[in-house]
């Protein structure tokens, strides 16, 4: 029975991971692009989180959520219009994963001097700790709330880019960058637009992370490890794919601190080499 | 009158000069076509008029406005439409998406999804699938139409016969009898030379980068064309 | 020969800050023959700096001798790990392999922090650091480490000339084309990326001896690959003169930061942060094409001239060899 709950616990967990994942398949998809900074936004939208929580010690964490999604998409339209249009278009592949690491390691440092390097934590207060139970299991109300916000964004996303002009207009842009400019459309901008939803989507991940589990300026490197892994595993630039694979490691990492507490994100981590070493292209090729 | 006016251009890529001084002029409601053998340039020729080409030298004016050196976006609202060799659709998007791409710098005028799909019925079949899943001829047609959908005043047309059955190019170039008749003017940039002298009012012929014939259609002879076209 | 002599005419702390300096050195050099020659950026480059300490804390404690005799086994273990995790990690392209090996370091200092028997996530100490007569320490450590720093340089540019290093260089400009006249592009590779875990394993197994203590956490630190990769930014990728130009750099800049103006180590991170992220937006090529512009010439050019008429006559009837050509590396050549 406690195998059973773990694997459901780590599917619902595994739909957060699948949050993480997705902005950065969007901004691989889009403009092939690996944002090495991802994890380090994730941390800081947590920061923030906990500042507003600061602020305004009434309100709820998760109403939260949406505040902060803003000003990750404003940071995140920043970073693409300031730093990364201007090497997006070099032909060196490795320009734009440099420069996202150097924001990263600027970003990851300043938060140590900002905020200090102890451990965190976004408290949600009851909410947490709450189970229902579902048939003969006791699933946590937290984890399943976060797998029904999961589901809702990405279906969202996934509408977006389908069946909005916006998301016409998206596509278009990856499929071709110089093309797009004959019917007007400027990529750059299409661009800032991608990262700042990226950013955003991250956020909410982040935010919801950070209830569950403690955060400090130096887990932005896992964060990144896990939404990579995600991104791969599910098939390189697909989304459901992502949620998919974000399921995986979800299941993956709560089954291996169950049979070894120590582990951390060790499991995940060998179940992702092993993806690697046996299915390159991504364990659920999903066509987006 | 005067649509397109381009005066001595330079092109290059990098430090390689791939356009010397070239002078082109068409008037509203002509067919103009732009021969040349491979590499002569003549593609290089419509990505400056359209701005995706930064290193030029020289005046391009387009309906009386001085656009050399504008961004593409710009320049694409201005009713200058491209369609570009290797029909460049979206791959991601399905037949009708990629017309509606085109209407994104929607001009008033005659074209719209409606009489694309008259223009081109298989088209209309057709529209919820991808493009590769369409014939050469079909992706041309796709090309076109998207190019159309902006109600274009020039419509340029980069190698629309290349790599299809004659009969195919038939249907094309009579879609192009249609389009003229709507108003638009046409650049035709051809290998086939009869085919674009035969649609056209006048010709131009480029080689390495050089015009070196330009006259009106009909008036030019076989042994001329070839003269210029080879350089022999 | 004036690093033959420093250890006695420099201070044990300036003895160990040079240490320092060269080892970085070494690394840096490691990480741009991987990502300036063979294409290939790692940011898991940190796993064989551990591997090589840990490889030497272990053997010399197990064995019972002094560190520097099992030396060299640092380096050896590295390269057979390199080998093994080549053959799943060069299935991933670009930036996917930066990351992937990334995902491996943090892997091993997992495993490692789960094993007692390796001291577990504290870490072990070199109790047979003893076994070395203390006067010696530093001046010893201190000649391996400028040996090291050495042989890096010389050692890249030696391959470079090689018919490996010609063969990477295509594989650099070109890979597709490099594998179109017959270059394999995967062994190439693969040498480059085992020759550079093993010089980071010796680095790394020098560095640690020089610390005396080795854990999971400072062995396998990402910071060890930030290094590495802003050197070779800010100095200039692709030139065997960049790293030096970066670890100058590097180490003024740290020194003027935290000395100086008195900043923690955080700030000067930092500071060295923006300035990578400076040099990526205006100058990719690195500080060392400008500075060599200003000098004139080409130190430790592994630049290969195509030969010209005149001298491919000459060539024909003098002992002077023809240096033979190379496609083009991506640099202006004022000074060629």
């Amino acid at each position: 029975m406690i195998w059973v709950e773990t694997i459901v616990n780590g599917i619902l967990y595994g739909g957060l991971y699948g949050l993480l994942g997705v902005g950065l398949a969007l901004i691989v998809g889009v403009m092939r692009v690996v944002n090495l900074s991802h994890g380090e936004f994730i941390v800081l939208s947590a920061f923030i989180g906990v500042s507003l929580v600061g602020v305004f010690p009434s309100v709820h964490p998760l109403v939260l959520l949406l505040p902060v999604a803003v000003i990750a998409f404003a940071l995140g339209f920043a970073l693409q219009a300031v730093l990364i249009n201007r090497v997006v278009t070099r032909p060196d592949p490795f320009a734009a994963i440099l420069l996202t690491f150097g924001v990263a390691v600027v970003m990851r440092n300043l938060m140590v001097e900002i905020y200090g390097a102890d451990l965190r934590h976004l408290q949600a207060g009851r909410l947490a700790q709450a189970s229902t139970g579902i048939g003969s299991l006791q699933v946590g109300v937290l984890p399943l709330l976060i797998l029904a916000l999961s589901v809702v964004l990405f279906t969202a996303l996934q509408l977006l880019l389908t069946r909005t002009r916006f998301g016409r207009i998206v596509r278009a842009t990856a499929d071709h960058r110089d093309v797009v400019r004959l019917m007007g459309v400027n990529p750059g901008r299409v661009y800032n637009l991608v990262m700042g939803l990226s950013l955003a989507l991250a956020s909410v991940a982040g935010m919801l992370l950070a209830i569950r589990a403690s955060f400090s300026p130096y887990s932005g490197v896992e964060r990144l490890l896990v939404s990579f892994e995600v991104v791969v595993l599910g098939g390189l630039g697909t989304f459901w794919g992502a949620m998919l694979g974000g399921i995986t490691l979800g299941v993956a990492e709560l089954v291996g601190l169950r049979l070894d507490p120590n582990a951390g994100p060790l499991y995940a981590h060998l179940l992702f080499l092993a993806g690697v070493l046996l299915r390159p292209n991504g364990l659920f090729r999903v066509r987006t | 009158m005067t649509l397109l006016d381009v005066q001595a251009l330079d092109a290059f890529y990098g430090d390689f000069q791939a356009l010397f001084g070239v002078t082109l002029r068409v008037d509203a409601g002509e067919t103009v076509a732009l021969i040349g053998a491979n590499g002569a340039g003549k593609t290089t020729f419509l990505k400056s008029l359209v701005g995706l080409l930064d290193h030029r030298r020289g005046e391009i004016r387009f309906a009386g406005e001085a656009i050399a050196g504008e961004p593409a976006e710009r320049i694409s609202r201005l009713g200058l439409s491209l369609v570009p060799e290797g029909r460049l659709l979206f791959p991601s998007l399905t037949v009708e998406e990629n017309l509606l791409m085109g209407a994104l710098n929607r001009r008033p005028g005659a074209w719209n999804l409606a009489r694309v799909y008259e223009l081109f019925p298989i088209l209309r079949e057709r529209r919820r699938q991808s493009p590769n899943a369409l014939s050469g001829g079909q992706q041309h047609m796709v090309a076109i139409g998207r190019a159309l959908m902006s109600n274009p005043k020039l419509l340029l047309c980069d190698e629309i016969s290349l790599g299809l059955a004659p009969l195919v190019v038939d249907q094309i170039y009579e879609s192009l009898g249609r389009i003229r008749a709507e108003g638009a003017s046409i650049v035709l940039v051809e290998q086939d030379v009869k085919r674009a002298a035969g649609a056209a009012d006048r010709v131009y012929c480029l080689l390495k980068g050089r015009v070196t014939l330009h006259g009106q259609a009909r008036g030019l002879g076989l042994e001329q064309l070839s003269r210029a076209y080879f350089g022999t | 020969m004036a690093l033959v002599a420093a250890p006695w005419l420099v201070g044990e702390g300036a003895q160990r800050f040079l240490s320092e300096a060269m080892l970085m050195l070494a690394m840096a050099q490691m990480w741009n023959l991987l990502a300036g020659y063979a294409g290939l950026v790692s940011m898991g480059q940190q796993v064989f700096v551990g591997l090589g300490a840990y490889c030497l804390f272990f053997s010399s404690i197990w064995l019972k001798v002094a560190p520097f005799w099992v030396l060299p086994l640092a380096p050896l273990l590295c390269a057979i790990v390199a080998a093994i995790v080549a053959l799943f990690m060069f299935r991933l392209r670009e930036a996917y392999f930066a990351i992937g090996t990334w995902v491996f370091s943090e892997v091993v200092s997992l495993m490692i922090s789960k094993t007692e028997r390796l001291g577990g996530e504290r870490g072990v100490g070199l109790p047979t650091a003893r076994l070395v007569d203390p006067r010696w320490l530093e001046p010893l450590t201190f000649w391996i480490s400028a040996a090291i720093a050495v042989a890096a340089v010389f050692g890249t540019w030696a391959l470079l000339r090689s018919r490996v290093g010609l063969g990477l260089m295509t594989v650099r400009d070109n890979d597709v084309a490099a594998a179109s006249i017959g270059v394999d592009v995967w062994r190439n590779r693969f040498i480059a990326f085992v020759i550079a875990a093993a010089g980071c394993g010796l680095a790394g197994a020098v560095s640690f001896t020089a610390t005396l203590y080795v854990a999971p956490g400072f062995a396998f630190d990402p910071n060890w690959v930030v290094a590495m990769m802003i050197i070779v930014i800010i100095g200039g990728i692709g030139t065997l003169e960049g790293p030096i130009v970066g670890t100058i750099i590097y180490f003024a800049l740290r020194e003027v930061l935290t000395v100086v103006f008195g900043l923690s180590a955080g700030w000067y991170l930092i500071g060295l942060g923006l300035v990578a992220i400076a040099a990526i937006l205006f100058e990719p090529d690195g500080l060392w094409p400008l500075i060599r512009g200003r000098l004139g010439g080409d130190w430790l050019s592994v630049r290969r001239e195509p030969p010209t008429p005149v001298m491919i006559a000459v060539a024909g009837t003098a002992a002077e060899g023809v240096r033979s050509s190379s496609p083009g590396l991506g640099v202006t050549r004022s000074d060629g």
